[in-house]
């Protein structure tokens, strides 16, 4: 029964990592998708980095086979990355070419280290949740197959980082990304009279950031259409407020310039230059051209090691939108929290 | 045998039993009554019949001894909904065969190799609308945290999905012995089909018919694995790969993380805070794990001496062709002199830490005066949207095998949180509701410059009378 914690580090490491535990001097990129890790000791541990599917969703053949692979060439283990990658670690340094090969036979790429696109993270969407307003995996096995010249290869300015979120719950992690891609809502959450006999309807008022949701007569509430936002706080606290969305409502926001890392210009969250695209199953071509789009222009313009966020920083709003040839809309700046005037200027230093 | 006051909290509806205390421990144990309190005051969903809504609380005297296996009382025929597999007739998929193509794996093709109901996916994108329902977070008796059931808009395709946490071992390394021990348990149990990394840092097993829940559990946890992190509480906490595999690591991160489970797993498995929060611990400011966007509570290492620079091996990397002039251009803090001959010189009160020059040029490394910041309220949604975390303590040692005083710090801004903080506010809303100002008072934090991005332009200083008053004194 639950209460025994996270297995032991000395149960999940593999043999090398044990014998150099904090003992890694250096790193350097073999090849796309290979890195080499030097430790005081003078062992060198090769990482074979492999894409795996969108949303990390692997049926357990191919898991098995996985780590049959794993046996056969890391020493039977295997990692799962931030980004959703799956490494092979401390593979001898004369079988990587097999083991590359290996993995492309099962449809498995490698790439995805240091400049290029790394794998792409998302979140579950239709495959298993009420919020989506679009379907992030999908959109993200459209991105990949038109970006698998980037991953495959170390020709972009620095690391490209492409996530999506199915809503703007963000459990895709679509803001913390390079390019963001963000399920939205443009309806209003319904109000089914039954369900909301069961609801805490104080909780569900109080956690709507502009208090649309209003009291209309004995135990039933009204949504004011000119206020909604459609976060939709009130569909995640109560089933009585759900489901929202429909086919020609729910669409695709596209954000850019996020990134964690301090380097640079430090940590950001994204930032909105698309509020709104359509649903296109099953490869979103208005959602797949726009990113190409500002990845080309990126690539064409940055400089090394210039990440996503911080050319548009150096090179400003009004050229990014001019390069990109994207439109630019109102909803970028809207007045829902008290910060709208922190996104509009102050100064008069345009570039035109 | 004398008797004992239960406590039960079941579904108003048809009676499962959800938990239960006895009277003696909800008055000794403060965290039993929070989390008693905390589910009384919430509306559940029943595992059992589905139906949400405010659990009831019932008082028996029953014979003392072991507590003996919850009863469960048998669901109203009418609103039972167990959830299970249906068979599923094989039926076209163009959406999803379209997504099949290509060189990238594709999730689609996979979803068909196992259980998984494929035409809630394709008609999903066929209509452009999700087609499951509401759902969220169960408990079941001895079971608190790191069950999940979602409901279907068509149950005539399927009745929903019951599914479970399982929390990533340390750096997210698996053996195949243990790996192929989960396999199984999806196989036996569940659509065969893994969601390897959830972006919260979960595995988890979709597809897990009701009745086969407690199986399911009991064999996860017999394979050493454990579950948690849904609900109000410590979410699984994510670390960098830092030590095993990365030379740019400033604390031990798999230690430290392995160290917070042993202290703060019971906050992990009993929900009974405002909101989720979540913990996210980097090596060093690059920040791997995204702990400043993602993180409630972030510790990111840092050091603050000068970067360490080996001549040498930065000479012959210049020499072998690396790229010293764009290392020195982009370097944020413009502290970085390269002259050949000469060699690297970097000015310690231009250099702002930030790891570029580290991650570019062999032979920089971290300097040896190393500790953590810890950062709070990052998110990516709540109410106010997504925000970066804050610093809140620019430094402490972080010093195994037990971190007191770093856990100690988590653990004080958690209970701040927790006594102040509104039902589902998370931490950053939270901070903004009541103004950082107000939050460094109730934490107790120092003064720092580290914390500033920048001072105030205006002078609306608030002063307490009694600190007037003391400074007339003097
Ligand atoms: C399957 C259905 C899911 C639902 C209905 C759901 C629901 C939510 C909700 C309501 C929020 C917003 C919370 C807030 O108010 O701040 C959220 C955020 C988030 N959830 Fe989920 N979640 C789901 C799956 C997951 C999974 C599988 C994970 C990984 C463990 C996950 C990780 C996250 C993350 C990373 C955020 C982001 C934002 C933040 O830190 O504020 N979610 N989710
Ligand atoms: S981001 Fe939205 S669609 Fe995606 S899993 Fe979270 S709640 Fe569901
Ligand atoms: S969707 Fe958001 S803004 Fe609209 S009523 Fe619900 S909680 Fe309020
Ligand atoms: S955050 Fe720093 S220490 Fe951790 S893996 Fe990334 S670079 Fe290495
Ligand atoms: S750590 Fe950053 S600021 Fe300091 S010298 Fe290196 S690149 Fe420059």
């Amino acid at each position: 029964m639950p209460g025994i914690g996270i297995p032991s580090l000395e149960a999940s490491l593999p043999p090398i990592v044990k014998r150099n535990y904090g003992k890694w001097t250096s790193h350097d990129h073999i090849r796309p998708g290979v890195i080499k890790h030097d430790a005081e000791s003078g062992e060198a541990c090769y990482t074979v980095r492999a894409a795996m599917p969108p949303n990390a969703r692997v049926s357990t053949p191919t898991m098995r086979m996985l780590c049959g692979l794993a046996d056969e060439f890391s020493e039977g283990f295997f990692r799962v990355t931030q980004r959703n990658s799956i490494e092979f670690v401390g593979v001898p340094v004369g079988r990587i070419e097999e083991l590359i090969a290996r993995l492309a036979g099962h449809g498995f790429p490698v790439g995805g280290t240091n400049r290029s696109l790394h794998n792409m993270t998302c979140c579950t969407g239709y495959m298993h949740c009420h919020l989506a307003a679009t379907d992030p995996a999908a959109i993200v096995k459209a991105i990949s197959e038109m970006l698998i010249k980037e991953y495959e290869t170390d020709c972009l300015p620095a690391g490209l980082k492409i996530s999506g979120s199915g809503c703007i719950n963000n459990c895709g992690e679509g803001s913390c990304a390079d390019i963001g891609i963000v399920g939205v809502h443009r309806d209003l959450p319904p109000i089914n009279a039954e369900k909301l006999k069961g609801c805490e309807l104080p909780l569900v008022i109080s956690v709507c950031p502009v208090g649309a949701i209003k009291p209309k007569g004995p135990g039933m509430v009204e949504i004011d259409p000119k206020k909604c936002i459609h976060c939709p706080a009130c569909s995640v606290a109560c089933a009585a407020f759900a489901p929202i969305g429909s086919a020609n409502g729910d669409g695709v926001a596209i954000v850019v310039g996020g990134k964690s890392s301090n380097t640079g210009d430090g940590p950001a969250l994204a930032k909105m230059v698309i509020p709104y695209l359509p649903n296109n199953p099953p490869h979103w071509p208005e959602v797949t051209e726009v990113v190409r789009k500002i990845v080309d222009t990126w690539v064409a313009n940055a400089h090394r090691d210039e990440r996503v966020g911080e050319w548009i920083n150096r090179i400003g709003w009004e050229k990014f939108y001019q390069r990109t040839g994207l439109k630019m809309s109102f909803k970028v700046v809207d007045g829902y929290d008290q910060r709208s005037l922190e996104y509009v200027r102050s100064n008069v230093r345009f570039r035109w | 045998m004398p008797t004992m006051e239960k406590i039960k909290l079941c579904c108003a509806k048809c009676g499962f039993v959800i938990e239960e205390y006895t009277a003696e421990e909800l008055a000794a144990v403060p965290r039993k009554a929070k989390r008693y309190q905390y589910l009384k005051n919430k509306s559940s969903i029943c595992p059992s019949c589905l139906a949400s809504g405010r659990l009831s609380d019932i008082r028996v005297n029953e014979e003392s001894g072991p507590v003996g296996a919850p009863r469960v009382a048998a669901p109203a025929s009418s609103t039972a909904a167990p959830v299970g597999h249906e068979e599923h007739a094989v039926s076209p998929t163009p959406m999803m065969d379209a997504m099949s193509q290509g060189r990238f794996p594709s999730h689609a093709a996979e979803l068909k190799k196992t259980k998984y109901p494929v035409q809630m996916y394709e008609q999903a994108l066929q209509k452009r609308r999700t087609q499951w329902g509401y759902g969220g977070y169960v408990s079941l008796p001895g079971v608190a945290s790191g069950v999940l059931v979602r409901s279907s808009a068509r149950p005539e395709i399927t009745k929903g999905s019951n599914f479970v946490r399982i929390m990533d071992p340390c750096g997210n390394f698996f053996s195949t012995a243990s790996m192929r021990g989960l396999c199984d348990i999806a196989d036996k149990y569940a659509y065969g089909l893994l969601h390897l990394l959830s972006t919260g840092g979960d595995l988890e097993l979709l597809g897990i018919p009701t009745e086969n829940l407690k199986p399911a559990v009991e064999e996860i946890t017999n394979l050493g694995f454990d579950i948690g992190s849904t609900g109000d509480d410590y979410r699984t906490s994510e670390e960098c790969i830092g030590p095993a595999k990365c030379d740019l690591t400033l604390y031990d991160t798999l230690g430290l993380r392995a160290a917070w489970y042993k202290r703060f797993l019971d906050d992990v498995q009993y929900p009974r805070f405002p909101h989720k929060i979540k913990c996210k611990f980097a090596g060093c400011p690059n920040d791997c794990v995204r702990g400043c966007q993602k993180a409630d509570i972030f510790l990111c290492g840092v050091y603050r001496d000068a970067p360490q620079v080996d001549q040498q091996k930065v000479a012959k990397w210049v020499e072998a062709g690396g790229d010293i002039t764009t290392v020195c251009s982009r370097c944020p803090g413009q502290a970085m002199q390269w002259e050949s001959g000469k060699g690297l010189r970097i000015d310690e009160d231009s250099c702002m830490h930030c790891m570029y020059c580290s991650n570019k040029v062999p032979g920089v490394r971290p300097g040896g005066d190393r500790g953590v910041a810890v950062l709070v309220g990052g998110k990516l949604r709540g109410k106010f949207g997504p925000m970066l975390s804050r610093v809140l303590v620019p430094f402490i040692k972080a010093e195994g095998p037990d971190y007191k005083e770093v856990f100690d710090c988590i653990e004080k801004f958690t209970e701040v949180y927790d006594a102040n903080a509104r039902k589902k506010e998370r931490v950053g809303d939270f901070i903004l509701r009541i103004g950082i100002d107000e939050f460094y008072k109730l934490s107790g934090v120092e003064p720092a410059p580290q914390l500033l991005a920048q001072p105030r332009t205006n002078f609306f200083c608030h002063w307490e009378v009694e600190e007037v008053m003391d400074e007339r004194k003097r």
